[in-house]
């Protein structure tokens, strides 16, 4: 990845970038006007690993993901204490360019939200904004991205077509398409299967699989089977607090913390 | 009018049609006979139904009223062009080449020529009338669109909530304002400003060459085609403006979202997901608005100085439109004992039909090409 050659993150301990966590998430309280939604959050999030996000709905899961690529900005009253960090750079910080952020750190929603233009314009939108490939390659690199969501069988000869006439579940991969295409280093997905049929499900279980370790991958789920089939690191919250963070099979086998017990074995939640 | 009779009778027929009976009883004391639609089996009166009680008259009636609109605008169409018959074959094709507008010696005998009466010397010609409407509309459309547009982005996205109710609501009023009130303020403030202060500015500095000579000359006492066009633009900002708006609160958020995580601009997510979500409704809106602009009458009237029939030599001369020109015109027209100059007048009209007509299914053309691409409102989705 670009930013382990760069010599420019190369801090006082070059040999160690690898090693420190992609993304840390570091005493973080956030809220919106006087309501606080996450409390004294700390997580991080190893490189090249998948990290699931699990918890009731209304425990901050989706908040705190959307805190980490700064989606909660434009939020009337969003307010944010502790450091997030990408590389060791805060993301709020006055040096880092919310754009390029934003392209590092990607973010596929709940819903398919594909854009009111062309299928192979959705794909490389974001490397044109970014000016990422010339004009004459961009065709390719719709190809190469929906070659790697294995979307590109379905729509290989209708590429000038709506997004809109794509099923739900197509239309997601080609949202996941479009977010990969920026070549981002951590990708935020927020429920990315919660409206797709088991078959989807499973093209992008794989495909999250295949994507590590060249990309980091935090994934907010309510689905548990999804989220022990996929991630390395499991952390659960409730009601704003971090319960409990850890190995996924230590977290889904052992869990230490009774409220992470009954959440597991579906008591509360 | 036929029309209006239809209209009246379909008016009355339809309460009676449906809850009146159900109290009334239909003359049936039975009290099965409540419903009006006559399909119960004990009702007494099922056989010798009355029509108007049917339920048969419920689609036959809408077959009418959807009918009406195309039996309006077949009607309107007859009528004027039988009125303007005589003008047609009198002034000939000339008249969309000419830069004239002459009624002829009222108080000489009346002449025939291709067998249509007429007044020695009348000559009509309508082409700077019809670059005035179109021109002026054309104006009109240039200002409105960026600044409707512009202020529908503003209220919606920029703006706190409160305030944009408060600038909606304006916006609305101001789409309510009557358009002689508008044309006297045009006529009395705007016009002397806008030709005085604003269009000196530029109006003497524009290098005299062919096309921009255009943009060059005396800007006048404030009435003429810039006036209009901006007064024009007053009037369809509202229009494109609180539709737009309507139509950017339908956009989907978790679209816009979409664009903002890929690290676009807010120029950017705009570009790639609000305008084309917007763009056919908006290009509608436009239409609607240059319907208004190329049929606006009584304020063109009073702020575009009404000069018929001379050319228009720049963006501050006096001009007229087709709708300015026939209101004007009438009261001298029905002096013509010949009937040629309310013919004409006629004709015009007709020439405005066709011009508006023409608007529309361009405007429909146009909607249907850019929703083709990808929105989800578009074309076979």
């Amino acid at each position: 990845m670009s930013e382990v050659t760069s010599p420019a993150v190369a801090g006082p301990a070059a040999g160690t970038v690898l090693d420190r966590p992609v993304m840390s998430v570091d005493d973080v309280s956030v809220g919106f006007g006087p309501k606080t939604v996450l409390n004294g959050i700390g997580l991080p999030i190893e490189r090249g690993s998948i990290t699931a996000l699990i918890g009731p709905t209304g425990c901050g899961k989706s908040t705190l993901l959307r805190s980490l690529n700064r989606m909660n900005d434009k939020i009337r009253g969003y307010w944010r204490r502790g450091r997030i960090e990408l590389e060791g750079q805060d993301v709020a910080d006055s040096s880092t360019d919310l754009l390029s952020l934003r392209r590092r750190v990607g973010m596929v929603f709940q819903r398919p939200n594909p854009f009111p233009m062309s299928i192979r314009d959705n794909v490389v939108a974001g490397v044109r904004a970014h000016g990422m490939a010339s004009r004459s390659e961009l065709t390719d690199v719709a190809e190469r991205y929906l070659k790697e969501v294995s979307l590109w069988g379905a729509v290989a000869d209708r590429l000038g077509d709506s997004p809109f006439r794509l099923s739900g579940g197509q239309q997601q991969l080609l949202c996941l398409a479009r977010s990969l295409a920026v070549e981002p280093d951590v990708l935020l997905l927020d429920e990315p299967t919660s409206s797709l049929d088991p078959v989807t499900t499973e093209i992008v279980e794989d495909l999250l699989r295949n994507l590590v370790p060249d990309v980091t991958i935090v994934i907010v789920t309510h689905n548990l089977a999804q989220a022990k089939r996929v991630s390395n690191t499991t952390a659960f919250l409730y009601n704003g607090h971090l319960v409990e963070a850890g190995e996924t099979s230590q977290i889904f086998d052992n869990p230490e913390q009774p409220e992470t017990v009954s959440y597991i074995g579906g008591r509360i939640g | 009018m036929t029309v209006g009779a239809t209209v009246s009778k379909t008016d009355t027929d339809l309460p009676t049609a449906a809850p009146s009976q159900s109290g009334g009883g239909g003359g049936g004391p039975d009290p099965g006979a409540h419903d009006p639609s006559g399909g119960g089996p004990a009702g007494p009166g099922a056989g010798q139904e009355k029509w108007w009680r049917g339920e048969r008259l419920g689609p036959q009636v809408l077959r009418v009223v959807t009918h009406l609109p195309l039996i309006v605008l077949v009607l309107i169409m007859a009528a004027l062009i039988w009125k303007a018959i005589p003008a047609i074959r009198y002034n000939g094709f000339g008249f969309f080449g000419r830069s004239v507008w002459n009624f002829g010696n009222l108080y000489a005998p009346i002449l025939h020529t291709h067998g249509v009466a007429h007044p020695p010397g009348a000559l009509y010609g309508a082409l700077p009338l019809i670059l005035g409407t179109i021109g002026s509309s054309a104006i009109a459309m240039v200002l409105a669109l960026p600044v409707g547009v512009g202020t529908a982005l503003v209220v919606v996205e920029k703006l706190p909530p409160r305030l944009s109710y408060g600038i909606g609501f304006c916006l609305e009023i101001l789409a309510g304002v009557p358009s002689v009130v508008i044309g006297l303020w045009g006529f009395l403030t705007l016009g002397p400003f806008l030709m005085h202060h604003v269009a000196t500015l530029w109006a003497n500095h524009v290098p005299d060459v062919p096309v921009l000579r255009f943009f060059r000359g005396p800007t006048g006492n404030g009435q003429g085609l810039l006036t209009s066009g901006v007064i024009l633009a007053m009037m369809i900002v509202p229009i494109i403006a609180a539709t737009t708006r309507d139509l950017l609160r339908q956009v989907p958020r978790g679209t816009v979202e979409g664009a903002v995580a890929l690290g676009m601009t807010d120029a950017e997510a705009a570009n790639t997901v609000t305008i084309p979500w917007v763009r056919s409704g908006v290009i509608g809106a436009s239409m609607l608005g240059l319907g208004r602009a190329l049929g606006e009458t009584i304020a063109v009237a009073m702020v575009s100085g009404v000069l018929v029939g001379s050319p228009i030599r720049s963006l501050y001369s006096a001009f007229s439109t087709i709708a300015a020109t026939i209101v004007s015109q009438l009261d001298g027209a029905f002096t013509d004992a010949s009937g040629l100059a309310v013919a004409t007048l006629a004709e015009l009209a007709l020439v405005l039909l066709v011009i508006t007509l023409l608007a529309n299914v361009g405007a429909r053309l146009l909607v249907r090409r850019v929703a083709t691409t990808a929105l989800p409102v578009g074309r076979g989705i």
